[in-house]
């Protein structure tokens, strides 16, 4: 039978009239009747029909009173759970018979009433549910379930009233520790802690003595998945080592757990290990390869499981100067039925693992991509060959623009305007390489539609206007429509003429420059492009008067308005604080963002490795082979000590960029001049802000 | 953990809502869910200070929804491993392959049930459909027509409830299919008769009285004939809460050490299946000669319907001989205790200094675990092949030979199989596109497309633009060193080990067509009559709108085949004991193994 017509809007009497039939006989057909009206009841709640369900109310509490099938008093309690929030007179009056339910032997039922009183956000039912808790503390000897459930409960009454739970909290250290209860029990008893002291500010962060640590790591084989990963997830940060042989050891009984089917297990294992090797003298190669093998493993999963591997990946990527994962990059090459957020993911990937052996596999590859009839990709390929010539050393460059300029003669539309886009980068970096190539590039000057390569393409022309030789008639291409162009178009177009004037103050020059001063100031409307404007005018005709009074020569001039550039390189990495609390923050949403948690959240504590004797203090000057490294003892000299980030409110504005690549070129517009090396101009990328942020604001 | 569940049909309308944080308004929660959600989107989105984390599966969509005040950094990898796990539990639940809305709307209670008993409290505790099943016992809602409960692969069993007479579609005249047919019967007769006494009162209802409403979890149909006292009463409310039942001993196993496996199952003839499947994944690029992937995905699936509980050793000769890739490469079920293969890695590091510990060793190389009931994968792994080693099939001769003078281009296609010569592929079809073909010349479909191959038959898809060729069974062949020449041309003959092919389009011939164009004109005869379809008309109708582009899938050859009784790492299980020192009964293991592509199984041409 299909229960089809169940899930449709319903008036509250239609149901009513289903429900009392009840009253008559306890004919089997009325009972299903009544199932079928209280399965109406749960459809209509679903559909989010609460104002017609409410008026049910009483009508439902006639049946909890009699009835004892589980079913029905599922369904009563969903009831109350989702009506209770709204109505809490109705919630109070239902709290007898949720009472009642908690009372009988059937631990099902036990459970159920539990979860109910603390659903509910009524303060009744929140008062009665700390009184079962305690209760079921006190007796002798707890159905193990319900004491689970119960000790679970705590950390959501913990929102309600804190400092109730923190009375109740020395019970559950004490379950911790006499590690008598069934595992279960333990583990909930572990997890519970460890979330109240995550949740709350004013709380010290949970630590658990070394001894505990290991029974519950030896305790792990008895316990199911979920547990397992839990268990993994609190020791991390909670678990002090003082000895290299702790950690070693706990490695060991940590490592089976990266062979698990299940992810979560996986990548918490994966986290406590990293963890823990902030606190080795040395590292093995076995280990090393362990780790690798296992986030191979996990890329063969479903696209979105993937996702997050991907994701973490990258972060291992970066946590490193030398990673210690060994990945072959084909396990990063983009299959044509990936979901497009895996191909971007794993773009970056390659990218960062780009180095001069694996260069010409993945140029490749890329260069396949960037012909690809996925626009998006094709696009985000061209741009990551780019960042690689900028990325990598002169050797390597030769290739990546190669790769360029095979796909220059391709010729569509898009890949040329990216690779004009990404050929100013490399001309940034190698001001002189690639002189050869410029003509090359300015015959597609037609070409260019979209407002970045035009500034490219414009930044180009006037960059090598030496070796073009019809670079004013080019430029014309661009000058002739400057007021229908976008805002930068219009700078770049205005940098570039006075520019011009400047190099080879000429007729023609001087005609350009001057038309397109005046047509800014007569018809333009921005009042950031007439201050530019004004500024330039004012500059040239200081010029002018120069003559007499000396105040500004032409030279100084030159220099001003058509500097030197510095070159560019990529962005450093993230900044090292951020790494070590992504780090510890594996696999969570952080992972994904690879922005510090208070960014994301802003009344969140942020993880830090604790202190410990045996803490190391420059990651990237561990050995990898066990050779016999001698152990800087010191401690790390850390610029932020513990305090909670000021609540600044800095926007989650910028969530949705996850791909974006994490490292990225630092682009100075060609317009801006670079003498003026105001650092402010720096700091428009996100990424760079960020780090900005992040050195002003220490994250504890 | 998440704030609240959502199971939501493909336009994002709910089917289930599930409230863990008491959330006041959740219609408008989802509405901005709906506002950011596009298709193709990331597993994680953000809107007004809601995070979503989605998987869709089949037609449904899982969101599980958090507040960015709720809980100190989301644990993503919890809560999308959750869903994961989610989905897969209500597949078993149901026994179908694909969810689909009504399947949900007609199971709603027993969805809320299934997430009250997996999260407490929003932490996960149990996913283990096996345990869950024991624990919660609701008749599942299913209409009859849906329920299929393929096991090994599609086609080739069909489910235990629709009668033990429909497999004989596994076509081999081999003793396995006997072995096979014994079991299918066995399952319907086998007596499960539960040992602790309240459990009979669960009722099950009889396989013949269900009507539409059916229990499918296998161990009921098991206790079937035990039960035969009751029967269903109804057809709508079978057994009015008797099912729902709870057995001490069962509900403790959750919490107890051994949490997979509850105590007292008991089965008649105790049997162990074990599968070797091998998903190979080969993508070589055909003109230049370069293999892009050689991988092996495998997994070791298991079946277990044996009583007590019993101890498993099994021993596979990549552990024994300790296969570096493979045991790094390898991930188990939790019922295995890795410590046991750890240990034999550990073992051998101290090997190294002193040979007397390796008799211990010796020991040691054996997986050992107690199983969970029913079906259970033990182990996944993934093997990287060697680039010499050549392929299971592999695509020999790939040309498109216009002959122009002839107006006709030929596609000559062959393929040889590589593995021992006592196997044979039971499945082997090989698809080769044509829409570049299509694009490069003019064909002219309205005469006729010969096909000639030496084995197989030979389909065209018009509408998609591919060539099927559908070779049923092959030999296997193994290429010798010595006297290569003579195999070489004993190869060419023997059908059964290289097949051959050849497609023959015609192509437009301009002259040809004006000089008939011209003949119509002037003749009095009607045009000659043709029979059959007219090909070019159905295919200009299917290939209208769209300007087609040359896809990468349209560059490929795919193969898909299927060989069993052969591991293509050569992974072999070299014993399985059954131990169960209580009751010491005689147990039937059965060891099968499979090697078939994976879905990228192709040359790219």
């Amino acid at each position: 039978m299909s229960d089809q017509k169940v899930f449709a809007r319903y008036k509250a009497n239609e149901i009513v009239t289903d429900l009392q039939h009840f009253g008559v006989k306890k004919f089997k057909s009325n009972i299903t009747r009544r199932k079928n009206a209280l399965r109406k009841i749960i459809a209509n709640l679903v559909l989010g029909n609460y104002g017609e369900m409410s008026l049910l109310f009483s009508e439902l509490l006639k049946f909890w009173q009699i009835e004892d099938d589980l079913e029905v008093k599922r369904i009563c309690h969903e009831y109350i759970r989702v009506i209770g929030a709204l109505k809490p007179q109705q919630a109070r009056e239902a709290l007898p018979f949720i009472m009642d339910d908690f009372k009988s032997r059937d631990e099902k039922l036990q459970i159920m009433a539990l979860r109910t009183l603390v659903l509910v956000p009524v303060k009744e039912l929140s008062d009665q549910a700390f009184d079962c808790i305690i209760s079921l503390v006190n007796h002798k000897s707890p159905p193990e379930q319900v004491t689970r459930t119960a000790i679970y409960a705590l950390l959501d009454l913990d929102e309600i009233d804190h400092e109730r739970v923190l009375g109740l909290s020395s019970i559950l250290h004490d379950i911790v520790k006499a590690q008598s209860s069934s595992p279960e029990v333990i583990v909930a008893a572990l997890h519970t802690l460890y979330s109240i002291h995550e949740k709350n500010a004013n709380m010290e962060p949970f630590r658990i003595p070394l001894e505990l640590a290991f029974d519950m790591l030896e305790l792990l084989p008895e316990l199911n998945e979920w547990n397992k990963a839990t268990v993994l997830e609190v020791l991390t940060t909670s678990v002090v080592p003082q000895h290299y042989l702790d950690t070693h050891e706990m490695i060991e009984l940590a490592l089976p757990y990266l062979q698990q089917v299940n992810t979560y297990v996986v990548l918490n294992s994966l986290k406590f290990i990293m963890y823990l090797l902030n606190y080795v003298d040395v590292i093995k190669e076995t280990l090393a390869e362990k780790l690798s093998n296992s986030v191979i493993a996990l890329l063969d999963k479903p696209p979105e499981l993937q996702f997050l591997v991907l994701r973490n990946v990258i972060l291992l990527l970066l946590s490193r100067e030398s990673s210690l994962l060994r990945l072959d990059i084909s396990y990063f090459f983009i299959e044509y039925n990936d979901p497009i957020y895996i191909k971007d993911t794993k773009l970056e990937c390659l990218y960062l693992l780009a180095n001069k052996e694996t260069l010409p596999r993945i140029l490749e590859e890329l260069e396949q991509y960037a012909t690809d009839i996925d626009i998006q990709m094709s696009r985000k390929s061209v741009r990551a060959i780019g960042n690689l010539a900028v990325k990598l050393d002169e050797d390597s460059v030769h290739d990546c623009v190669a790769v360029l300029l095979d796909l220059l003669e391709f010729g569509v539309d898009y890949v040329v305007q990216e690779i004009i886009s990404v050929f100013r980068n490399i001309l940034r970096k190698y001001p002189n390489n690639f002189k050869a190539n410029v003509t090359e590039l300015v015959k597609h000057t037609e070409v260019v539609q979209e407002p970045e390569s035009k500034n490219a393409m414009i930044w180009i022309i006037t960059q090598y206007s030496d070796v073009i030789p019809n670079y004013l008639e080019l430029f014309r291409v661009f000058s002739s429509n400057m007021f229908s162009e976008t805002l930068e178009v219009q700078f770049s177009i205005l940098n570039s003429a006075i520019k011009f004037f400047i190099r080879s103050p000429t007729k023609e020059t001087e005609e350009l420059c001057m038309d397109l001063l005046k047509g800014c100031i007569d018809h333009e409307n921005n009042p950031d492009l007439r201050d530019k404007t004004l500024m330039y005018w004012r500059l040239l005709s200081l010029t002018k008067t120069s003559r007499i009074s000396n105040a500004i020569t032409f030279e100084s001039l030159k220099s001003v308005l058509d500097g030197e550039l510095p070159l560019i390189e990529m962005n450093t990495k993230l900044d090292p604080t951020v790494l070590e609390e992504l780090e510890l923050n594996i696999g969570t949403i952080v992972s994904i963002y690879l922005k510090p948690v208070s960014h994301i959240f802003r009344l969140n504590k942020t993880k830090l490795l604790p202190q410990s004797p045996i803490l190391n203090p420059n990651k990237d000057l561990l050995p990898v082979v066990g050779n016999s490294f001698p152990p800087t003892g010191a401690n790390r000299d850390r610029q932020n000590s513990e305090s909670q980030s000021s609540t600044k409110s800095r926007k989650t504005a910028m969530m949705d960029d996850y791909d974006k690549p994490a490292e990225k070129i630092n682009q100075l517009k060609g317009k801006r001049k670079s003498s003026s090396n105001n650092p402010s101009k720096l700091s428009r990328k996100p990424s760079t802000l960020l780090r900005k942020l992040s050195m002003k604001r220490p994250f504890s | 953990m998440s704030s609240s569940l959502f199971i939501l049909d493909e336009n994002l309308e709910p089917l289930v809502s599930k409230n863990i944080r008491a959330l006041p308004n959740l219609s408008s929660v989802l509405s901005s869910f709906k506002q950011c959600y596009h298709d193709g989107s990331p597993p994680i989105l953000s809107q007004n200070d809601w995070f979503f984390i989605h998987l869709k599966r089949d037609f449904l969509h899982f969101v599980s929804v958090i507040h960015t005040t709720d809980k100190p950094n989301i644990d993503l990898m919890t809560i999308l491993a959750f869903l994961e796990q989610f989905y897969h539990l209500l597949q078993k639940y149901f026994e179908i392959e694909v969810l689909t809305k009504n399947v949900i709307l007609d199971n709603i209670l027993l969805v809320l049930e299934l997430i009250d008993e997996c999260i407490d409290f929003g932490i996960v505790q149990v996913t283990d459909p096996s345990i869950i099943k024991d624990y919660i016992r609701v008749k599942v809602n299913v209409p009859r027509v849906t329920v299929d409960n393929e096991e090994w692969s599609p086609g080739e069993e069909s489910s235990s409830s629709s009668g033990s007479d429909s497999d004989s579609e596994y076509s081999n005249t081999n003793k396995r299919k006997d072995k096979k047919k014994k079991r299918k019967k066995k399952k319907g007769t086998k007596g499960k008769s539960v040992g602790k006494s309240n459990l009979k009162s669960i009722m099950v209802n009889n396989k013949e009285n269900r009507g539409i409403n059916v229990v499918e979890t296998v161990k009921e149909t098991l206790r079937n004939k035990n039960d035969t006292g009751k029967e269903a009463a109804n057809d709508e409310l079978p057994n009015d809460g008797n099912d729902l039942y709870i057995n001490g001993d069962i509900a403790k196993t959750i919490i107890m050490p051994i949490s997979w496996r509850t105590k007292g199952i008991h089965y008649a003839k105790n049997e162990f299946f074990l599968d070797v499947i091998e998903r190979v994944q080969y993508l070589m690029d055909f003109e230049k000669g370069v293999i892009r992937k050689n991988l092996i995905h495998g997994e070791i699936v298991c079946r277990c319907y044996l009583s007590g509980m019993p101890k498993l050793k099994i021993s596979i000769n990549k552990i024994l001989n300790r296969d570096p890739q493979f045991m790094s490469n390898s991930s188990f079920h939790q019922c295995v205790s890795l410590d046991s293969i750890n240990t034999i890695e550990k073992e051998e590091e101290k090997n190294s200094d002193d040979d007397a510990g390796l008799q211990a060793a010796t020991d040691a190389r054996e997986i050992e675990f107690i199983p969970p009931d029913g079906e259970f994968v033990l182990c996944q792994y993934e093997l990287k092949r060697h680039v010499k080693d050549a392929p299971m099939v592999r695509l020999k001769d790939f040309e498109i030979k216009p002959k122009l003078k002839k107006f006709k281009i030929q596609i000559v296609t062959k393929i040889q199989t590589n593995f021992k010569p006592t196997n044979s592929t039971s499945k082997l079809n090989v698809r080769i596109p044509l829409t570049k073909v299509f694009q490069e010349y003019k064909i002219d479909l309205s005469k006729q497309i010969r096909f000639k191959a030496n084995i197989g038959k030979v389909v065209f898809n018009l509408s998609d633009d591919f060539l099927l060729w559908e070779i049923q069974t092959m030999k296997g062949h193994r290429e010798h060193s010595t006297n290569k020449s003579s195999q070489y041309n004993s190869d060419e003959d023997d059908p059964n080990t290289c097949a051959s092919m050849v497609a023959e389009f015609p192509l437009f011939n301009q002259e040809e067509y004006d000089r008939l164009q011209e003949e119509m004109k002037t003749s009095m005869n009607p045009p000659p009559l043709r029979t059959g379809p007219r090909l070019e008309e159905l295919y200009r109708q299917v290939h209208d709108q769209q300007t087609s582009h040359v896809t990468p899938r349209d560059k490929l050859v795919n193969i898909d085949f299927e060989i069993p009784y052969c591991t293509c790492s050569g992974l072999k299980v070299e014993y399985l004991k059954v131990e169960e020192p209580q009751l010491q009964y005689q147990s039937f293991p059965w060891v099968r193994y499979k090697t078939v592509s994976d879905e990228e199984y192709a040359y790219i041409v």
